[in-house]
Order: C-alpha cells, then sequence, then structure tokens
C-alpha cells in the first residue's frame, strides 16, 4: 500500500495514499470539526468548519476536501485558524435556534459539541432568527411516513441531499430557494419516501432530520446501554446496534429504544434499511408469549389454551410426541423458521437424527417469506427479497432449503402429508415476526379439523397458529438471546443478547434441548457457546470453524462503549454519538491554545 | 495614437451582425480558415504569444489555461463560453453576441480546435433571451455555409456550438457554477481542484472562456500575436472593451487599449464625456461590483489589469462604476449587499449567512438606527467571510464593505452619530433597496 506522511500539529502521520486531510487527523486523533464530509458519501466542501492551515498554501484549506501529500504540515490550533474557525461557527449558529433542551439530537449533536469545543463563547448576532413558522406554517413539518423535519435547526449541511441522490439512488431531497433562503424540502408533497429513509436521521448532524420511532422518546443520556448486534429481518445481515432504555424503576430492565446501523465494510456499510430500524417493538409488544401453554383437551378447538408451568408442561410434551410417532416415526414432523439461529437448528439436527435416523433432516421443512421491496435502480443499498436472517445458516446443516436466498421455501410436501392425514404431529419453531413463516391458515385448518392430531408451537408470539396449538413453548426473539446467523454471503455472523427474555420465556436452542432429553437423547450442551463448539468441531475449515469465537457483547454504558469500540467505528464516535458531555470552558481537543476572546480580535485592514 | 475598433468597429452597422457582413467587412472566417491549417498546439501557443489574459474576471492568461487541458484522456473535451454576464456594472459580452455574434461563433470553432474539444456550449444569461435569438440565427447560418457541423471546410474537423440559457444567477457565472448548471443542475460551485480543465463538464477537461477573450481568438490567428500585444502594455495587450456606468454624461461600452487611463475613460470626450450635472467625482469602481473602489488621486492609473491592481483594485470584468458626490458609502455598499444577499448561492456557510447578516446590519445603519459598535460588527463579519469561502463570491461580497469602510469610515461614524445619512442626495429619496425589504 502506498502512503504519504504528513505532520499535523507537529505529529507525524502516516497514512494511505489519496486519504484527505480530515481523515488522517480523525484517525491520528486530533479533533477536526467537520458537517457537510460523512464517510458514506461525496466530498462537498460546503460548512467550511473544517478549515485547517497548511503551510505553503495562501489560504486557509478545508481538510475534507484536501489530500495528503508528503511533507504536508498542517496546523489546526494556531490562532490565526482557532480564530477562523471560530468565526464559521459563529455563522453556523447565527439562524440555529439552539433550543437544545427540547431536540432529540441533545447530547450527541455535533453541533452542540464542536460548538462548545470551537465556536465563540458568545455570537455578535443581535436579529431576530430566521424562523420558518409562520402563520399557518410550522418549522417542524412532515417528512415522509418515517420522518420529520426542523427546518429552523437545519444547518444545510446536504448531507441528507447527498445521502438520497447517491445512496437512495433516487433524490428526492432538494434545496429550494437560494442563499440565505434556502431550506432542505421534497419535490415530492408525500415527502421522503424510501426503504432506508432512517439512515436520514444519522446522517444529519443536526436535530433537523428526526425518525418518528424516536422522537419524543428519550434523551440520550437516558439511554445507559448500547448492544453491538445484527439485524435479523432480511438476509443481508446488517450490523446494529441496539440501543437500551433504562425501564421505569418499578419495572426492572431495560427496553430497546432504537436500532442504528454500525459499520461493516462488506455488509452494510454505514447504512441499514427502514424494515430493520424501525421493526423491532413486536418483541416487546402485548401479543408475546411469556409462559408456556397447555389444551386441557385433546379433541381441538374445544377448550382455551391455558398458561402452564414449565415442569407440567414438558412430561404432556414429550408423551404426545411419543404417541404420536409410535406407529411411525417419520409421521412427526417439523416446521422451521429461517429466523431460528445456527445454534437452534444445530441442536434440532441433532434431535431429528436422533429420532429418525441418518436422514432425520428430512422431517425438517425449513421456510421463510420474500418479499417485493421497491428500490431505485441505481440504489447502493439494495435490501434483499428474503424476509430471514439464517435460510444459508439451514442449508450448510444439511436442511433441505430449495432455491435458498433466490427463492421460495416449498412447503407442498409437509402440506399434502398433513391434509392426507399421514402426519400425526407437527412441531413448529417460529422465533421470527408474526408471518415471518409464511401462510400457514391450511395447517390452522388441520388442527382444526382434527387432520392434524398434534400442533406444537414453540414462538414468541401469539399468533393464528399458536392459537390453535396444543402446546405453546416461549421461546426468544434475536435480541433476546446469542446466536450466529448466516447472511445471504455465507457471511457467520453473531447476534447478541441485549435484552432479557421476558416471563418464563426461554432460549430456543435451550427448549429444543430439553425436549430431546425428554425423549431419551444425549445432549451435552449447558450454554449456547457448548453448541457453538460442538458445531466448530464438526464443520473445521468452513465459516463456522471459528464460531464458538465469535464476539457476543453485552449492554455496556454508551460512553465507555463509544470509547472502546473498535477503530473501524470511529466514525461513530467522531460524529455520531459525540457523547463527550458539553462543558463549557473546557475541551480536552484544545487543551494548550490560549482561552479565547470573548468577541474575535479584529484585524486592521491592509 | 488613435486606436481603432477591433470587436465593436461595425456595431452600429445596421446589418453588421449578420454572417454576409462579417465575411465581407471583418475577414470573416479567415481565422479559422488559418487555424485549421495549423495545429491545434501552435494555435495555443500564439494565443500564449499574445498574452491573451481572460476577460472574465481573473485576467488568467487563457493559452496557460488551455494548456492545462488534458491532453492524454479518451474522454471528449469542452469549451464552454461563459455569457452569464450579471456582474453589476458589466454590459460588454451582450453587445457582443448581438452585434458581433460570428466573431464569438468563429472564436469558439477555433478554441474548440485548440484544444481538441467537438462541442463549445455558450452559457448565456437567464434574461438574454433576446440575444439568444440572434445567436441561435446566426449559428444556423454558420452551419449552412459549412463554418460549424461536420468536416468545417473540407479539414476534418467536426464542431457543434450550442447555445445555453440559464435561469439567472449571478452565481451562474462562476466557472463550476456554470458547468453544474450546464449539467441541469443548481448552479452552485464545485470545490477546486479538481479544476475544469482536468474535471469539468460531465467530469471531461473543460476550459471555461468568457464572450470577450473568446472573440479576442481570430484576431490573434489573423494578425498575429505580436499584433495583439503591442495594442497595449506588457501583458496586458489586445482591444478591451470598458464598460462605463453611473454619474457620467454618456454611459456606455468603449473600445480601447489598456493604455488608457481611468481619468481619460471617465473625462475623455471620445469616451464617457465627464460627470453629469458637472458634479464632483467622488468614486470609481473600476472592475464591476466585486472590486475595491478607487479615488480621484488613482485615475491617472492605466486601465490595464496589472496597473490597476498595482493601485489598489482589480480590473475585473472592466465595469467602471462612476459615482459622483452624492452617493453615500453606506448606501452603495448596503445597495451592493443587497445584490450579494440575494445571489449568494447558499451553499457554503460563511458566504450564505455572512452576507444576509452584514446586509442587514448595513440597513440598520442606513435606516438610522445603527449602534457604535455595528461598525466593529460589519468590519469583523466582512473579515470573517473572506478567504473562507467555497468561491470568490464572498470575497467578492464582503469587498463593497470592507473598501467603503477603509476610505469613507467618516461616513459610517455620521450614520451612527446622527442617525442619518449626511450627504445631500435628493435623487435617493425613493430609496428602493430599503422600500423592497422592510
Ligand atoms: C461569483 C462569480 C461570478 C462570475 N461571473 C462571471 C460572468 O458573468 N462572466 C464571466 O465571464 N466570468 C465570470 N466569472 C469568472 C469565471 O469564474 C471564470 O473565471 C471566467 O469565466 C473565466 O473566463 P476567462 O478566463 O476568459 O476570463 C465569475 C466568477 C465568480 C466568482
Ligand atoms: S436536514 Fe440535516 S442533513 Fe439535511 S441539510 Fe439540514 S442539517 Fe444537513
Ligand atoms: S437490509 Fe435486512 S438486515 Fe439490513 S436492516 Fe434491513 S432488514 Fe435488517
Ligand atoms: S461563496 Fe457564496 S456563492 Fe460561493 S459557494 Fe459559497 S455561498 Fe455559494
Ligand atoms: S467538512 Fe469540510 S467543508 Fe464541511
Amino acid at each position: 500500500m502506498e502512503t504519504v506522511t504528513l505532520t499535523i500539529d507537529g505529529t507525524q502521520i502516516t497514512v494511505p495514499k489519496g486519504r484527505t486531510v480530515l481523515q488522517a487527523a480523525i484517525e491520528a486523533g486530533i479533533s477536526v470539526p467537520y458537517y457537510c464530509y460523512h464517510p458514506g458519501i461525496s466530498i462537498d466542501g460546503s460548512c467550511r468548519v473544517c478549515i485547517v492551515k497548511i503551510e505553503k498554501m495562501g489560504k486557509l484549506q478545508t481538510s475534507c476536501s484536501t489530500v495528503c501529500t508528503d511533507g504536508m504540515v498542517v496546523h489546526t490550533r494556531e490562532a490565526d485558524v482557532v480564530e477562523a474557525r471560530a468565526g464559521v461557527f459563529e455563522f453556523l449558529l447565527l439562524n440555529h435556534p439552539l433550543d437544545c433542551p427540547v431536540c432529540d439530537k441533545g447530547g450527541e449533536c455535533p453541533l452542540q459539541d464542536f460548538s462548545y469545543t470551537f465556536g465563540p463563547a458568545e455570537s455578535r448576532m443581535d436579529f431576530p432568527r430566521r424562523v420558518f413558522d409562520g402563520e399557518g406554517v410550522k418549522a417542524d413539518v412532515d417528512f415522509g411516513p418515517t420522518l420529520m423535519l426542523n427546518r429552523n435547526r437545519c444547518i444545510l449541511c446536504t448531507r441528507c441531499v447527498r445521502f438520497m441522490k447517491e445512496v437512495d439512488g433516487d433524490a428526492q431531497i432538494g434545496i429550494v430557494d437560494r442563499g440565505a433562503g434556502s431550506e432542505i424540502a421534497t419535490f415530492e408533497e408525500r415527502g421522503v419516501h424510501s426503504l432506508i429513509s432512517g439512515n436520514l436521521m444519522d446522517v444529519c448532524p443536526v436535530g433537523a432530520i428526526l425518525t418518528k420511532d424516536y422522537r419524543f422518546k428519550t434523551r440520550p443520556w437516558d439511554n445507559p446501554g448500547v448492544v453491538d448486534t445484527i439485524c435479523t429481518l432480511c438476509s443481508k445481515g446488517c450490523n446494529t446496534s441496539a440501543w437500551l432504555k433504562a425501564k421505569p424503576e418499578w419495572a426492572r430492565g431495560s427496553q430497546l429504544i432504537r436500532m442504528t446501523p454500525r459499520f461493516n465494510a462488506d455488509v452494510n456499510n454505514y447504512w441499514m434499511c427502514d424494515i430493520g430500524r424501525f421493526t423491532y417493538h413486536w418483541a416487546e409488544g402485548d401479543t408475546r408469549l411469556r409462559k408456556p401453554m397447555l389444551r386441557p383437551s385433546t379433541s381441538p378447538g374445544q377448550a382455551p389454551l391455558e398458561p402452564a408451568a414449565w415442569r407440567d408442561v414438558e412430561p404432556k410434551l414429550r408423551d404426545r410426541i411419543q404417541d404420536a410417532g409410535s406407529q411411525d416415526p417419520a409421521s412427526v414432523r417439523f416446521l422451521v423458521s429461517a429466523h431460528a439461529s445456527t445454534e437452534e437448528l444445530y441442536v434440532l439436527k441433532q434431535l431429528v437424527e436422533g429420532l429418525l435416523g441418518n436422514d432425520g433432516a428430512r422431517a425438517v421443512t425449513v421456510t421463510w417469506t420474500r418479499s417485493d421491496k421497491r428500490q431505485p435502480e441505481g440504489t447502493k443499498f439494495k435490501v434483499p427479497g428474503t424476509d430471514a436472517p439464517n435460510v444459508n445458516g439451514a442449508k450448510d446443516l444439511g436442511f433441505e432449503v430449495g432455491p435458498g436466498n433466490e427463492g421460495m421455501p416449498d412447503l407442498t410436501r409437509l402440506r399434502t402429508d398433513v391434509e392426507a392425514g399421514r402426519v400425526k404431529a407437527v412441531y413448529v419453531l417460529d422465533p421470527g415476526p408474526d408471518g415471518s413463516i409464511g401462510d400457514v391458515s391450511w395447517l390452522v385448518a388441520a388442527r382444526r379439523s382434527g387432520t392434524l392430531p398434534l400442533l406444537v408451537v414453540q414462538g414468541v408470539l401469539m399468533t393464528e397458529l399458536a392459537a390453535a396449538a396444543d402446546i405453546v413453548l416461549p421461546g426468544t426473539a434475536w435480541v433476546e438471546k446469542d446466536g450466529i446467523f448466516t447472511n445471504d454471503q455465507g457471511r457467520v455472523q453473531a447476534s447478541s443478547r441485549a435484552i432479557a427474555p421476558p416471563g418464563e420465556a426461554r432460549e430456543d436452542w435451550q427448549i429444543l434441548v430439553s425436549v430431546a432429553r425428554s425423549l431419551g437423547l444425549t445432549m451435552p450442551y449447558e450454554t449456547s457457546n457448548d453448541v457453538r463448539r460442538a458445531l466448530a468441531t464438526s464443520k473445521p475449515g468452513t465459516g463456522y470453524a471459528e464460531a464458538d469465537h465469535l464476539l457476543f457483547t453485552r449492554p455496556v454504558p454508551a460512553r465507555n462503549w463509544l470509547q472502546a469500540s473498535n477503530p473501524s467505528e470511529r466514525w461513530k464516535w467522531d460524529f455520531l454519538f459525540q457523547d463527550l458531555p458539553p462543558v463549557k470552558g473546557h475541551s480536552v481537543q484544545m487543551e494548550g491554545v490560549p482561552a479565547q476572546e470573548t468577541s474575535i480580535p479584529l484585524k486592521p485592514v491592509g | 495614437m488613435a486606436y481603432e475598433p477591433v470587436l465593436t468597429k461595425h456595431c452600429a452597422a445596421r446589418d453588421g451582425y449578420t454572417l454576409d457582413f462579417y465575411v465581407k467587412n471583418q475577414r470573416g472566417y479567415e481565422g479559422l480558415r488559418k487555424a485549421l491549417a495549423l495545429q491545434p498546439n501552435d494555435i495555443i501557443e500564439q494565443v500564449k504569444a499574445s498574452g491573451l489574459r481572460g476577460r472574465g474576471g481573473a485576467g488568467f492568461p487563457t493559452g496557460m489555461k488551455w494548456q492545462f487541458v488534458l491532453k492524454d484522456t479518451p474522454k471528449p473535451k469542452y469549451i464552454c463560453c461563459n455569457a452569464d454576464e450579471s456582474e453589476p456594472g458589466t454590459f460588454k459580452d451582450h453587445v457582443l453576441m448581438e452585434r458581433n455574434p460570428h466573431l464569438l461563433i468563429e472564436g469558439c470553432a477555433i478554441s474548440c480546435y485548440a484544444i481538441g474539444a467537438k462541442v463549445a456550449y455558450i452559457y448565456i444569461r437567464g434574461e438574454f433571451y433576446h440575444v439568444q435569438e440572434v445567436l441561435e440565427a446566426e449559428i444556423e447560418k454558420a452551419y449552412k455555409a459549412g463554418f460549424l457541423g461536420r468536416n468545417i471546410l473540407g479539414s476534418g474537423f467536426d464542431c457543434d456550438v450550442f447555445v445555453h440559457r440559464g435561469a439567472g444567477a449571478y452565481e451562474a457565472g462562476e466557472e463550476t457554477a456554470l458547468i453544474e448548471s450546464l449539467e441541469g443542475k443548481r448552479a452552485q460551485p464545485r470545490i477546486k481542484p479538481p479544476f475544469p480543465a482536468v474535471a469539468g463538464l460531465y467530469q471531461c477537461p473543460t476550459a471555461v472562456n468568457n464572450v470577450e477573450t473568446l472573440c479576442n481568438v481570430p484576431l490573434i490567428v489573423l494578425n498575429g500575436p505580436e499584433w495583439f500585444a503591442s495594442l497595449g502594455p506588457e501583458k496586458n495587450g489586445g482591444p478591451k472593451l470598458f464598460c462605463i456606468s453611473g454619474h457620467v454624461k454618456r454611459p456606455g461600452v468603449y473600445e480601447t487599449s489598456m493604455h488608457t487611463t481611468l481619468r481619460e475613460l471617465v473625462f475623455g470626450e471620445q469616451f464617457a464625456g465627464g460627470m453629469i450635472d458637472e458634479r464632483p467625482f467622488k468614486a470609481i469602481i473600476p472592475g464591476g461590483s466585486s472590486v475595491p473602489l478607487l479615488l480621484e488621486q488613482d485615475l491617472d492609473t492605466p486601465a490595464s489589469f496589472d496597473h490597476i491592481q498595482k493601485a489598489g483594485s482589480l480590473l475585473g470584468s472592466a465595469g467602471l462604476i462612476v459615482m459622483n458626490d452624492s452617493v453615500c458609502a453606506v448606501w452603495l455598499a448596503m445597495n451592493l449587499l443587497h445584490f450579494y444577499r440575494h445571489e449568494s448561492c447558499g451553499k457554503c456557510t460563511p458566504c450564505r449567512e455572512g452576507t444576509d447578516w452584514l446586509f442587514k446590519l448595513l440597513l440598520r445603519l442606513e435606516s438610522g438606527d445603527g449602534q457604535p459598535k455595528d461598525l466593529d460588527l460589519l468590519f469583523g463579519v466582512s473579515t470573517n467571510i473572506v478567504g473562507k469561502t467555497l468561491c470568490a463570491f464572498g470575497d467578492a461580497a464582503a469587498t463593497p464593505v470592507l473598501s467603503t469602510m477603509k476610505l469613507f469610515r467618516g461616513e459610517y461614524e455620521a450614520h451612527v452619530r446622527e442617525g442619518r445619512c449626511t450627504l445631500p442626495a435628493p435623487w435617493r429619496a425613493a430609496h428602493p433597496v430599503v422600500a423592497a425589504h422592510q
């Protein structure tokens, strides 16, 4: 790799050729402010706060647009740079409402943080601020189905404009008018309508673009924990962070408060889609299964399901499965969602092979759904059609998945057998959101009519299928357990437990292990990592060989997490979640620089 | 020595703009014929030798600019003729386009040949639709006569010229903003580098040149670089159009050499003819609204790029705005800032926010509500803009304030002290700028 060596504030820095001065400074831990620069979109050079002094160049230069060259000498703290930069900050804040106390960005806002560090102590502006609120008009406007736009707060960095144009592929956001009258707007009245619109909140360096999902819900300092995990709502497997908010004191634990993307150049870059970002409430909703349930009578539709204790359910389950399989073990069948983690699939595989021998996997039907995700032709962030995270995991374990991520699962064999009365029991593993195992009304009908004598559902939600079941086992959603998933590129990724399962819900691999044990099989697993170790040993030389060394994280206090996060995440630390306490008068970055005077000293004109 | 106009000699002739007239009386398209017999590089060398400097504002040597246009590239190259002419006090290019369009068309063709382009776009200002009609009709005739199109004059060289009219923005005259606008985007400048010569229109190598600059090219090819250089002072050769406006008897466009002094241009009988009503001269802006003011004591400066720069201003677009003693410096700055605030493209922070702030401060001073601190503030805001913006607009916008404050600080102080303008200026009673914005 070709490198260049330059000096910034007296420190020699060697960077790969092609890096800009701003990138070099960020990587070296030298704080240079920036707004229009974002590592995932093109360089604009418009906000001007990143100006630095470069020796042998006449004027101050914007570091975001200046490429490092060998021997370049850069100053970011000399008096003239400090003064000029403060001047730009003064301009930037002229019309900013400074309504931080009611702004959702407050506390993690680059405008706040950088202004405290680099801006002048006070503004000399004494005219009324420009506001967009007027008769019948509000500054805060609906910006599409997922977003709100507060035009007063916008600093016109055009990151949102460039994001839509370059990443989304449909330039829906633009600027109307010009000069001081410029404002961010969409061309169409219906606002931003994109499958990846939520990224605009991360991209916006101020509280101008907010998601409706997060708005007014919390403050950053009330989000004590964050967990690095992955999204499991489709086969892409975006790397994400799950943000937690402490529940009120009388309730224990924490709740999910938002999902944000985590940089992974090979998977999702800096982005995630709206499906993954906003579809998390289901795990904590009212239809969540919290206790096992049993139907007292064996005839379907007679008695309602009743809550029961695990210790009562387990023997019942064992007896009924043994009963169903007494004549032909192959008449016990499994319908498994591709939302199941690889650990769960691995245990299941051992279970069916234990019961049915080597071709036990034939008793398992893997299911998922696909949906049409309309996106612009040229989008740089394509959301795949398959709505499940682990079709490839199932395939790698030897389950039949037909066309895999490229198509729909084939349920006809199972359905024909069920409808012909050849199946005595169906055991469903459904840890995904409602509807994610596809249309199973035929299964509900078969159980209701009695064609199917036994239906067991291990899942997360009280779905229509669970309601028709004889035995319901509360499993866990992806945020409640550690699990590995293999995305459509074949990449094995770890999804971490962020919150505790509610009530008596258990991790799905555990349920499967106890079912297997109750049926007399040996399952030497005490933790999910035991399962991963076994998996790793059984598949040397594959992506699973290191499965037991994958890193699962736990909620860490946001500040520690920010400071400890790995270097490739510097971008987030640097501009997304600048959670450093905004203490006026003190700034880490500017130590050693004389305190600024209240007003900027004026230079005499030459 | 009497100067013989070459660019505008036949401007007053009724049919001076026609192809026939051009061919008959101006040795029309002979330059092109001559050029096509040369190697492209020879033309660049000739233009370099002539010392031709860009007439659009910066006075950058044209030959050098062409030399920077990337040679080894599979991409097409372009000439963009900057006919946006929006600088206040500047009104020369439209005269050339309306009254001598073939000179420009021929200039475009030769320039294309010189840099290896096959297409020239003439980007004209949004308000110039009447010019567009004339230009397009004459371009059509040039095509018919074989001076444009395929295999021009049997040389095998192809060249197309298109006219594109902007939507009316001063900033569209900035070369990279012009390119953006040509591409169908907002007229906002790009960061440089890369310069247009490397990545301009559609990211292809492009030379952006002013109308008057391109009109000089056929003359250089035809009469030789020595002739061109001999017309003016060293490094400031060639004919030059001056746009004289303001409180003079005969405002208008005058062609002369850059030996001519500002005093001759303002007071000379063959030029503007002196101050209207014989009122005393106060100041002159020599290069369009973006340059510093000069005073009576500077009037003997020859109106060349270098001399004017030495005197502390810039020749810019050679728009000479002459003011008599009735013009209040504060009002002047406010008037100009009203323009800059309106025309700021809004892309970069210091200019977008700073021009608006400056205008508000000046309006407050002019309305009599100024406070003593406002003077320091005006100065501070202006210096905070200068040198920190994305394009040269920012510096241009701060100049009227900095320059008037330097030369006429007393008038600013009087506004604060008296709460009003102390100059007798009956003609300003209508106060159009203030009226529109209160
Ligand atoms: C704000 C701004 C406005 C400009 N407007 C014009 C214009 O109207 N016409 C023009 O020829 N050049 C204008 N220029 C200068 C151009 O950027 C460019 O320098 C010029 O077209 C180059 O041509 P030349 O080398 O032939 O002078 C403007 C520059 C700036 C910064
Ligand atoms: S809305 Fe946000 S991202 Fe868009 S221009 Fe304004 S501040 Fe920048
Ligand atoms: S693209 Fe798929 S993995 Fe990524 S956020 Fe969306 S649903 Fe989740
Ligand atoms: S200086 Fe003014 S005109 Fe130029 S880019 Fe900035 S805002 Fe636009
Ligand atoms: S970050 Fe460099 S100009 Fe905005």
